[in-house]
């Protein structure tokens, strides 16, 4: 049902949507179908708007949205039968048991696979004839990735699927979801404020904070392009600015520079000053996130 | 594809409230058996409690069915099926009218047959009977409207009371038409022209409330 023709599984383009308190500015994002991507913000930062646009629950002030190649909103109705959407505000019927919820995907879904539903049942270690309402948080959030999940949709688009969840409840749902990825085409957008969680399963990823995209690549570039230098400044001797460096924190003679673009050209750089480079360390994605965000709002404050 | 899913999410919805339609239809029987005994005193409360059920349910049905969607957050999950939300406001009013008109229909019928076969009432009543048994189902749309137009449990109250409240003004107004008051003792029933345009009126009012509603709903920007 969805456009094979096309090699992006999401694209926005432009996307703005306006609040009274909050802006979605001129958001740019390609998801490649095949492809898993972690859009990392902090809490508001804009990730479930951005997620309700391209589900097309939200319609953008301005700028286009592509869901397999379905023009969203306007054909949602096309796109969703290859999304799967699960958000972490979502709830089943309270009154309603598992199997009765598994039965009404079943009766829509024509690619609801019960083999699927049933393995999942016992990896999840969920009871289908339990009422929703008798289920912890985690076993909720299951329940919900499980339904998504049985349906074999083409894009899944998760909304925080691991808050809350203890870390076994979080192992198994993002084992899961990597299992996905072994069926060709299939993709993945989800949303997350838990960097090791995106870093753990993302190929792509994505930083939004306030309203707008900061940065969007591959997880090996970042981890390969930030590095935080640990320099010895002798007295007398300014720090100079230095292309690719985000940030510098300096404390004395100590000073800790923060490069997104390192090359080992930008230590030798430091060395001709006079600055001796006590260290190169690798950073870990959720330092790489924060110290992304506050290059970000020095710069729109600037 | 699409209509298929509206089906569905009309049986989900019959499925999820028919307690409710079920509880609202035992008590309107119960009232309609107690109004054919003999006396003034089972006839009124038979009469109340018969309305009564119909206001109740006409009241509650909205919340559970259209609002509750929201307040309990199962909305995100019924929109993640393949459904627009013009589709999903389509499914809403239909399943509603549709888990209403059956007890409303069950008790009007159970009534008229109830007059017609056990001569507990004159059939001159019949008019005003299907007269004040069509102000539940315009209160019915109002607040089904408002509830799902208005997405907030303050709106729902608002139409919940404003209806409520005017139901026993409607009926002491209605009862002051002398064209149609001075037939419910006939043995026949008269549908004179006052009878006529009270329904005219009263069909009008419920074409106007679902009309308005759809029109706002399309407009909508943001579903969730």
């Amino acid at each position: 049902m969805n456009d094979l023709t096309t090699d992006l599984a999401v694209e926005l383009s432009g996307v703005s949507k306006k609040y009274r308190y909050f802006t979605l500015e001129e958001i740019h994002l390609k998801l490649p179908r095949g492809q898993i991507m972690g859009l990392i913000g902090a809490n508001g930062a804009g990730k479930s708007t951005t997620i309700r646009v391209l589900m097309g629950l939200v319609h953008q002030d301005s700028g286009e949205v592509r869901v397999l190649g379905h023009s969203m909103p306007a054909e949602q109705v096309a796109a969703k039968w290859d999304i799967g959407f699960a958000s972490e505000d979502m709830r089943l019927y309270d009154s309603m048991t598992l199997d009765w919820h598994m039965r009404f995907m079943r009766s829509i879904f024509p690619n609801w696979d019960p083999a699927y539903a049933q393995l999942l049942l016992k990896r999840f270690g969920l009871r289908a004839e339990q009422q929703i309402k008798g289920i912890s948080h985690g076993q909720r959030v299951k329940a919900a990735l499980l339904l998504v999940l049985a349906r074999k949709p083409q894009l899944l688009v998760l909304d925080e699927p691991t808050t809350g969840l203890d870390p076994v409840a979080r192992h198994e749902v993002l084992r899961e979801l990597t299992g996905v990825m072994a069926e060709e085409g299939r993709s993945i957008l989800f949303s997350s404020h838990n960097t090791q969680d995106v870093e753990q399963i993302s190929d792509q990823i994505t930083f939004i904070d306030r309203g707008r995209i900061i940065d969007s690549m591959d997880k090996e570039t970042y981890l390969d392009r930030w590095r935080r230098l640990r320099l010895e400044v002798p007295l007398g001797i300014e720090l100079p600015p230095l292309p690719g460096i985000v940030g510098v924190q300096r404390q004395g003679r100590l000073a800790v520079a923060t490069s997104n673009a390192f090359a080992p050209d930008l230590a030798h750089a430091y060395e001709d000053t006079g600055v001796r480079v006590q260290s190169i360390e690798s950073m870990t994605l959720e330092e790489i996130f924060v110290a992304n965000v506050e290059h970000s709002r020095e710069e729109v404050e600037a | 594809m699409s209509s298929s899913v509206i089906g569905h999410l009309i049986l989900k919805d019959w499925r999820l409230n028919r307690l409710l339609i079920s509880l609202s239809i035992g008590v309107g029987l119960i009232a309609l058996v107690i109004a054919q005994y003999a006396g003034e005193v089972p006839r009124v409360v038979g009469a109340v409690w018969f309305f009564v059920s119909l206001c109740i349910l006409g009241s509650m049905l909205p919340g559970s069915a259209i609002l509750n969607e929201r307040k309990k957050q199962t909305l995100a999950f019924v929109m993640s099926l393949p459904v627009s939300s013009v589709q999903y406001s389509i499914a809403k009013a239909l399943s509603t009218t549709v888990m209403f008109l059956v007890p409303w229909l069950t008790l009007l019928i159970s009534a008229l047959v109830l007059i017609e076969t056990r001569h507990a009432m004159p059939h001159g009543i019949i008019p005003m009977l299907l007269i004040l048994a069509m102000l539940p189902l315009i209160g019915f749309c109002l607040i089904s409207a408002t509830a799902l137009v208005g997405e907030s449990e303050g709106w729902l109250m608002a139409a919940s009371i404003l209806c409520n409240s005017s139901y026993w003004l409607v009926w002491y107004l209605l009862a002051r038409i002398p064209s149609l008051t001075a037939n419910w003792t006939r043995p026949v029933a008269v549908w004179n022209s006052a009878a006529l345009i009270v329904l005219s009126v009263e069909l009008g009012s419920i074409a106007s409330i679902v009309g308005l509603a759809f029109f706002l709903q399309s407009r909508k920007r943001d579903f969730i």
